[in-house]
């Protein structure tokens, strides 16, 4: 798919991208010092924190659905030419006469999938959603690799990009790294089309943990029941710079979409800007109550919050890992 | 509506274009919005969705922008124009404003402003200031300052603002006002220039025999013509005088306006002051003193008169109305010293002085005179005999004869045992050795190569044709039927200071040199040869030869007149142009010196002081040659006369007020448009700040 047109050289950007545009230069994704020491030793802390919420469960214990071969039983159906007989559950055929085979919840690793958003609108803030979104995604990655859960990370925009396949164990947190620094950014944010790729692809379930601004001209609400729909455990953490939901504009201005490279000329006065933000916070309700509607976990935090601070207060909230 | 503005029409139109295509240029540049990126277009295009029902006022607001932009540019080049509301129109009128600076503009009733006394001058400067600020649009007004002297301020000029600035600064001298002088460089400067007009604020305290120097002749199209009161063509025909005056100041088809200025006439002021040693009795001197009552009250005076600051006479004056009084003061004893006469008010018994008696005009309350010092000299007379010579010396008082004859002069002189002489009078002997100088020599007959000046040949039977009066040695001398045998002829060098004094068709038969240190007179015949001595003049010309070595001479006594240019011998002075000339003041001024004469020209009243000096390489001041004191009073009836003239006549034409001159009286508005501007600017400001107008 093209890429959109760059905005045009004198175009602003918000946040550091507008810092970094007023001093002359392009906008700072400079990711060598993202994954730094003071940040690995935040990450070790929140492993601790982690290990104690989660303490006294077993490894690999998580339970799925499917049926198979474990020992707490889950539900009947109708027997199948084909099935093994040494489930069909005698007792049953005995008092109602019909064949049903027991079922079993099956105990598996578990897989997570950190999806994040790495399209064009990723790029503005200060620091950078993207940046934001990245450290995020490596904390949690860490966490789930330290409980020996199988973590993969999938970067999207309109298209899935090229991906970090699920992998299990602490020490794989510097191909993570590794990984993210390389993330290619650009491209439209397209949730429906590539959470729907993303399903077909990937055939093991697990937690879809989504980090996103959300901000798909298409709505939100596609791209999340895609996972719904099939079977994945939908996580959603959005991300936005405060200056995105409060601008500090002004006067005569043409507004050019960071993505579509969409223009529109606006005169901005303070009425406008109240109702601007007010769409805002509409918009980003809308997607707390999609989610809380529909039991899944929703977080918003902007990129002023420490990384940390929000993976605590996930944990706190009993979020990400039950 | 008019425009005054000394910006040219075309100027404002180009600097309209030029800023109204900037004022353009900046609106488009402002409709060029500033780009700005955000990372969810849709959610602005939700919120403008509700807000589209305002556009078209926001568009509006925004033509209202570039429509404010351009109308306070307008409103700002409009007052450059300096428009002006009311006035008549009229073709543009050139105007020379005589501006009257002489010494009766320093009375002091110009009225009061800011709790201060002001004077005429100061008043008067406010008139012309008025009337330049109601010229028209195309008027062009030059000013001229008129005293003694006519002094141009400007050329003629549109910008009145300029003038005006120019006019602040006047201020009267000391001198009386030259009328037909004014007149004629106005009337000059109006020459070829339509519409003109001359406008003169005064008191009117003018000579009147230039105001009837004035003509009126020429018919035709006078400007005058539209204001009835102003001189006319026929009017002035009828006021001409029959005869032709050769002085006489045309000023046809110059419409000539007149402002008074100045309110009382009340003044006592000294009009003449003179001293002088009597002739015969060098010990003495006299003082002539003038004084007049130009009021019309009874005035009364205490007239003082100063020898340095040593008063020597006092007396009250009671001065009718009018009444000119004159006085004689003989004084004896009198040293080289400065007299001052001052009047002072005195107030009549049992009235109490205060400030509200004080003069109206102080300049010719005070005046001074020069009292030369009194010297007796020792004269030696060198002769074998002469017993009208040595008679004629005898008469003269001031002076101590010695005689001697040659060969004894020479021996004393030779053995330097000659006592020291002011004088030496050689008769018919030509010594090689002569006193050494200050002693100044007179000689009868000189010959050979000692002979003071050069002889160059003999005339027999000479007449005298020539005689240089100027010089204080032939002053009162009538020399021409005097008879001689015969005469020696001098050959004078102008480069030495030598100067003939009396000559026979151009040769020099009486000659004078003096230097530095020493004057020297010469006559070129012998006293056995002519009947001189049996005439009046003999004595005289001895008199006045002494008189001249002992720097007595009768000029230096007598007072300036300010205003006035006069010649002040320094004699002696060679190689030297230019004189310093120090006034009462301390200002120096300097003078040409020609032909040993420095012409002077006092402005300011009081004792000034002429010193040439010789001339030097560099920068430091050279030898003192002559140093010479003289006394300048104001010395003027006219100008003391300061009752000011409500109506003034010229060339028998009664001239009109300038309110009635057609000068337009137009009130500017270019400030109320700025402010206009201003305050469209502050509403702009105020609502784009309160996000109205943005």
């Amino acid at each position: 798919m093209p890429k959109p047109a760059r905005a045009a050289p004198d175009t602003d950007e918000l946040g550091a991208a507008a810092a970094a545009r007023a001093r002359g230069s392009r906008v700072d994704d400079d990711r060598t010092r993202l994954f730094d020491e003071s940040f690995l030793k935040k990450l070790e802390y929140l492993s601790v924190v982690a290990r104690k919420t989660f303490a006294g469960r077993l490894r690999a214990d998580r339970r799925t659905k499917k049926v198979g071969s474990g020992i707490e039983f889950a539900d009947h159906r109708r027997y199948a030419s084909g099935d093994d007989f040494r489930y069909i559950d005698w007792n049953v055929y005995g008092r109602i006469d019909r064949l049903l085979l027991r079922l079993f919840e099956e105990e598996e690793d578990l897989h997570i999938y950190i999806l994040i958003d790495a399209s064009r609108s990723m790029r503005i803030g200060s620091p950078l959603k993207l940046h934001y979104a990245m450290q995020v995604a490596a904390a949690l990655t860490y966490i789930g690799l330290g409980n020996l859960d199988r973590v993969g990370i999938i970067p999207f925009s309109d298209v899935l990009h090229e991906s970090m396949p699920p992998s299990r164990g602490k020490r794989r947190i510097f191909k993570v790294f590794e990984f993210l620094r390389a993330v290619e950014v650009g491209g439209l944010t397209q949730l429906g089309s590539c959470m729907d790729t993303f399903v077909h692809r990937v055939k093991r379930r697990g937690l879809a943990v989504l980090i996103s601004d959300f901000y798909d001209p298409r709505g939100f609400e596609e791209g999340i029941n895609e996972l719904r729909y099939n079977k994945f455990e939908p996580f959603v953490l959005q991300v936005f710079d405060q200056r995105e939901a409060n601008p500090a504009l002004h006067g005569d201005l043409t507004l050019v979409d960071c993505e579509t490279g969409e223009l529109k000329e606006v005169t901005v006065s303070r009425s406008l800007l109240d109702a601007y933000k007010a769409e805002h916070d509409r918009y980003c309700a809308e997607l707390n109550q999609f989610c809380t509607a529909r039991a899944i976990p929703y977080f918003r935090t902007h990129t002023q919050v420490p990384f940390d601070e929000l993976v605590l207060r996930i944990f706190r909230q009993g979020g990400f890992l039950r | 509506m008019s425009f005054a503005s000394p910006i040219a029409a075309s100027v404002i139109a180009w600097a309209a274009a030029v800023l109204g295509g900037l004022a353009v240029f900046a609106y488009v540049l402002k409709m060029r919005r500033r780009r700005f990126e955000v990372p969810f277009s849709t959610l602005w295009q939700r919120v403008l969705r509700e807000k589209e029902a305002t556009s078209l006022w926001k568009r509006l607001k925004r033509l209202l922008s570039l429509l404010l932009t351009l109308f306070v540019l307008g409103l700002l080049l409009l007052a450059a124009a300096e428009p002006r509301l009311g006035g008549e129109e009229r073709d543009a009128r050139n105007v020379v404003v005589l501006l009257d600076a002489s010494a009766s503009m320093k009375a002091r009733d110009g009225g009061e402003r800011d709790g201060r006394e002001r004077t005429r001058m100061a008043a008067a400067v406010d008139e012309v200031r008025a009337v330049l600020d109601g010229m028209g649009a195309g008027d062009a007004a030059m000013v001229m300052r008129m005293d003694g002297q006519t002094t141009p301020l400007s050329r003629f000029e549109t910008d009145m603002p300029r003038l005006e600035k120019l006019v602040e600064g006047v201020e009267a001298s000391d001198t009386p006002a030259d009328l037909r002088r004014a007149l004629g460089a106005a009337a000059d400067a109006l020459r070829g220039r339509p519409n003109p007009m001359i406008v003169l604020v005064g008191d009117g305290a003018y000579d009147a025999e230039a105001m009837a120097s004035v003509t009126w002749k020429a018919p035709g199209p006078a400007p005058a013509a539209k204001a009835p009161t102003a001189p006319t063509a026929a009017g002035a025909a009828a006021a001409a005088p029959a005869g032709k005056r050769l002085d006489a100041i045309d000023l046809s088809g110059i419409d000539v306006r007149y402002h008074p200025v100045g309110s009382t006439g009340e003044n006592v002021g000294i009009i003449s002051f003179n001293a002088r040693r009597y002739a015969t009795d060098k010990t003495s001197y006299e003082v002539y003193i003038e004084v007049q009552n130009f009021g019309t009250r009874p005035a009364r005076r205490r007239l003082v008169l100063y020898n340095g600051d040593l008063a020597t006479d006092a007396r009250t004056l009671e001065l009718h109305p009018g009444e000119r009084l004159r006085q004689i003061y003989s004084r004896g004893g009198g040293e080289d010293s400065v007299l001052r006469a001052s009047l002072e008010i005195e107030a009549a018994p049992g009235q109490a002085a205060g400030p509200a008696r004080r003069d109206a005009f102080p300049l010719d309350d005070q005046a001074w005179a020069l009292l030369p010092a009194r010297r007796k000299q020792r004269v030696l007379l060198v002769t074998r005999d002469n017993l009208y010579l040595e008679g004629a010396m005898l008469v003269y008082d001031n002076i101590e004869v010695d005689k001697l004859v040659p060969e004894e002069f020479d021996r004393q002189v030779a053995a330097r045992t000659l006592p020291e002489y002011a004088a030496v009078v050689l008769d018919d002997v030509t010594p090689a050795a002569v006193p050494p100088p200050p002693t100044n020599l007179l000689y009868f007959n000189p010959s050979g190569d000692a002979s003071p000046f050069r002889v160059k040949g003999t005339l027999s039977a000479p007449h005298i044709t020539e005689v240089n009066e100027g010089h204080p040695v032939m002053r009162w001398l009538v020399m021409n039927d005097v008879n001689f045998d015969s005469s020696s002829i001098f050959e004078l060098d102008r480069d030495r200071g030598e100067v003939a004094l009396a000559s026979s068709v151009r040769s020099p038969i009486i000659a004078a040199r003096r230097t530095p240190d020493r004057k020297v007179v010469a006559c070129a015949f012998s006293l056995t040869g002519t009947d001189l001595m049996l005439r009046v003049a003999f004595p005289l010309f001895l008199v006045n030869v002494l008189d001249w070595f002992a720097s007595d001479e009768a000029d230096l006594l007598t007072t300036y007149a300010t205003g006035t240019r006069a010649r002040v011998p320094l004699d002696g002075v060679v190689g030297v142009s230019e004189v310093t000339v120090t006034a009462p003041g301390g200002r120096e001024t300097r003078a040409p010196l020609v032909d040993g004469q420095a012409t002077f020209y006092a402005a300011e009243v009081g004792i000034h002081t002429l010193r040439a000096r010789e001339r030097t390489a560099g920068a430091a001041p050279g030898r003192v040659l002559a140093e010479v004191q003289l006394a300048a009073n104001l010395s003027s009836a006219t100008e003391s006369a300061i009752a000011p003239a409500r109506q003034l006549t010229l060339g028998g034409v009664a001239l009109a007020a300038p309110d009635d001159a057609g000068i337009s009286h137009r009130r500017p508005i270019w400030l109320y448009l700025v402010l206009a501007a201003v305050l469209l600017l502050c509403a702009e400001w105020l609502t784009f700040n309160r996000r109205i107008t943005i």
